[in-house]
């Protein structure tokens, strides 16, 4: 894990130096405010609401806005974590420092996660309103925040496995878009294949939406954690491999 | 029957279990004894090895009471040592290839502490391969590569520590500042947090770039970001610098000094540097290897590779009958044939090649004749100076040469 810190310091500070970082966490914010306004806004005007339903449940991962802004989001953060070190040269004398490719790889990946969450901190406020003006189940928050992490958390290791594949941020982009497009649409088939066939339990098992539904009504199943700790594992490997693989090339 | 049958098992049983009492104690005792006789011969034989070592005399100790003996002993004892310490950079038979393409093709050559290496060779010959291998950038296909006693393969991390590289192109963060550049880099490359400032204060001091300490390095000047790649290399203050085209794209002006510092560099740590150009090695370095296709085609002190590059021909610029001074050049001994270059008014450029017989040495000589002749002929001449001795030449009489031994001096 040599080089660890440096660099996750370094890629923090090339991030927010840009305004890409400013641009993404703006967009991300109005279009989050957009979404709790509206919801806020739905509740308010019905009579009965269901008992299983609230604002807070709505938010993270009941409507389609959840997920078509990490779909957006996440490409361009993860593009450039390598992809923009190879085609620019920086990655030479980044890797003639004593680092290991582990050390690279883990310190890149830190650094967007931290960007992720630094993103979504602002919309705790939405909760604290939430909490003024009715009632809030502190616990079930604190598992949508869980399941937003970890969604985030796979869809960001994607993104930077992607970014370690190719030497074009473009690319990078397309490829994690792609790749999520997939994992969700497979997911949605859980509501189009019949129940009990093995198509269904497959769709169901990757289903992000489910899984954010799950979380957002305060449940913590071991399955998810698995899946999305495998979904972080296998491309941060995939991408150390890589990394060393561009030596032998 | 029932109960003698019952006290013959018994018995049994009883026997059996007396002799295997009896056989695990002899294993046992067997086992200690071989044990205890292993060690002790593990021990005998440790101190006999011990007293004899110790026995044996030192080659530095004062048992030594002829002069002669003791002067040899010394002798031998700091080659040997100079084996095992001066050898800072040692590669051998190196070799990359990508897929049918052999880049670096059985390359061999030691770099000694206190060395300018220059490392030169037209391009594509191989060289920003090699100089990525020895910075643990790039792999070898086959070969060994130890840089200060680390294998770049097994130990990279330690090589690489002993190493600072200047990559070709200088890549560098845009969007950095200059200082929190080479800060950035000193953390990265584990200069303790204590030394870090002073490491960086030097760095930019050796380098020159104290005045753009603060500046963004997107907005630098293509010199000042040859600079800064500079002070990335010497940052963590490393045995070893490696510098890849270290003058590529400078003016005039920026490769002096980027020379001039170059030297500097040579008086606290190794240097290895790559060129295309045959008087930068000349200007920088102690010692030269010459690589051309990926193989090594010679290689020593600066002052042999100089020797080597004997022009071929001379030019001479005359004023008057071109047809005369063609014929007086000719005329001239050691001289094989001239040739008219250009005439513009009545000034007359001439090419004169020397004879194949004519040594390097004696080329001056011949030189010299032709403009005694020419003057002597009554013929002015306005300007004289040496034709070919481009690293080409060097190249194209090294590998016509000795093509089958490699050529090395």
């Amino acid at each position: 894990m040599n080089g660890l810190w440096p660099i996750y310091k370094r890629e923090l500070f090339a991030f927010f130096v840009t305004p890409l970082a400013w641009v993404l966490i703006v967009v991300f914010l109005v279009v989050q405010g957009m979404h709790f306004f509206l919801l806020v806004d739905h509740f308010a005007l019905q009579r009965d609401v269901a008992s299983d339903e609230s604002p807070l449940s709505a938010f993270f991962g009941n409507t389609v806005l959840f997920y078509v802004v990490l779909f957006v989001l996440v490409p361009p953060m993860t593009m450039r974590l390598f992809a923009e070190e190879r085609r620019s040269g920086t990655i030479e004398s980044l890797m003639t420092a004593p680092v290991s490719s582990a050390g690279v790889v883990l310190a890149k990946y830190a650094a967007v996660l931290t960007t992720y969450a630094v993103m979504w901190l602002p919309t705790v406020l939405y909760l604290v309103i939430l909490g003024r003006t009715g009632e809030l189940d502190r616990h079930q928050a604190a598992s949508a925040y869980l399941g937003v992490l970890l969604v985030g958390a796979g869809y960001l290791a994607l993104g930077l496995c992607a970014s370690a594949l190719t030497r074009s941020q473009f690319l990078a982009m397309i490829w994690t878009a792609l790749v999520l497009l997939i994992l969700f649409t497979l997911g949605i088939g859980e509501f189009v294949t019949r129940d009990g066939t093995l198509m269904h339990d497959i769709c169901a098992h990757v289903s992000v939406w489910g899984h954010m539904n799950d979380f957002a009504s305060g449940i913590v199943d071991s399955r998810r954690l698995v899946f999305y700790g495998t979904m972080v594992l296998l491309p941060l490997f995939v991408a150390t491999r890589a990394v060393d693989a561009w030596r032998w090339g | 029957m029932s109960t003698g049958g019952g006290v013959a098992v018994g018995v049994a049983v009883g026997v059996a279990v007396v002799v295997a009492v009896v056989v695990a104690v002899v294993v046992a005792v067997a086992v200690v004894v071989v044990v205890a006789v292993v060690v002790a011969v593990v021990v005998v034989v440790a101190v006999v090895v011990v007293v004899a070592v110790g026995v044996r005399p030192h080659p530095m100790s004062a048992t030594h009471t002829n002069p002669a003996m003791r002067k040899a002993a010394i002798s031998r004892a700091p080659t040997r040592a100079a084996v095992q310490s001066l050898a800072l950079i040692s590669v051998s038979h190196l070799t990359k290839r990508y897929g049918a393409h052999l880049v670096v093709n059985d390359v061999s050559f030691e770099v000694a502490k206190g060395d300018v290496l220059g490392f030169l060779g037209p391009n594509g010959a191989g060289k920003t391969t090699t100089l990525r291998i020895l910075a643990g950038f790039l792999g070898p296909t086959s070969g060994k590569v130890a840089i200060a006693g680390h294998d770049v393969v097994t130990s990279s991390l330690e090589a690489r520590r002993s190493i600072g590289y200047m990559p070709e192109s200088v890549p560098l963060y845009p969007e950095m500042r200059v200082v929190e550049y080479l800060r950035f880099r000193a953390e990265l490359k584990r200069v303790p947090r204590s030394r870090r400032r002073s490491h960086v204060d030097d760095a930019m001091g050796k380098a020159g770039v104290l005045e753009v300490a603060h500046k963004r390095i997107g907005h630098l000047s293509k010199g000042y970001r040859q600079r800064v790649g500079l002070a990335d290399a010497i940052v963590a203050k490393p045995p070893i610098v490696v510098l890849d085209e270290p003058t590529a794209g400078l003016d005039p002006n920026q490769i002096r000094e980027t020379r001039a510092l170059v030297r500097d560099l040579g008086r606290d740590h190794t240097v290895v540097l790559s060129t295309h150009i045959l008087s930068e090695v000349e200007a920088c370095a102690t010692r030269v290897l010459l690589i051309h296709q990926g193989r090594l085609v010679a290689e020593g002190p600066t002052e042999h590779i100089r020797s080597m590059r004997g022009s071929s021909a001379v030019q001479i610029v005359v004023r008057g009958e071109p047809e005369a001074a063609e014929r007086v050049v000719a005329g001239v001994a050691g001289i094989g044939d001239v040739s008219l270059v250009q005439i513009s008014g009545d000034a007359t450029r001439l090419r004169a090649r020397f004879a194949k017989d004519v040594g390097v040495g004696e080329r001056s000589d011949a030189t010299e004749r032709c403009v005694a002749a020419l003057v002597a002929a009554g013929i002015g001449v306005r300007e004289v100076h040496a034709d070919g001795g481009s690293l080409e030449d060097v190249f194209a009489s090294l590998t016509r040469d000795g093509t089958d031994d490699g050529a090395r001096p």
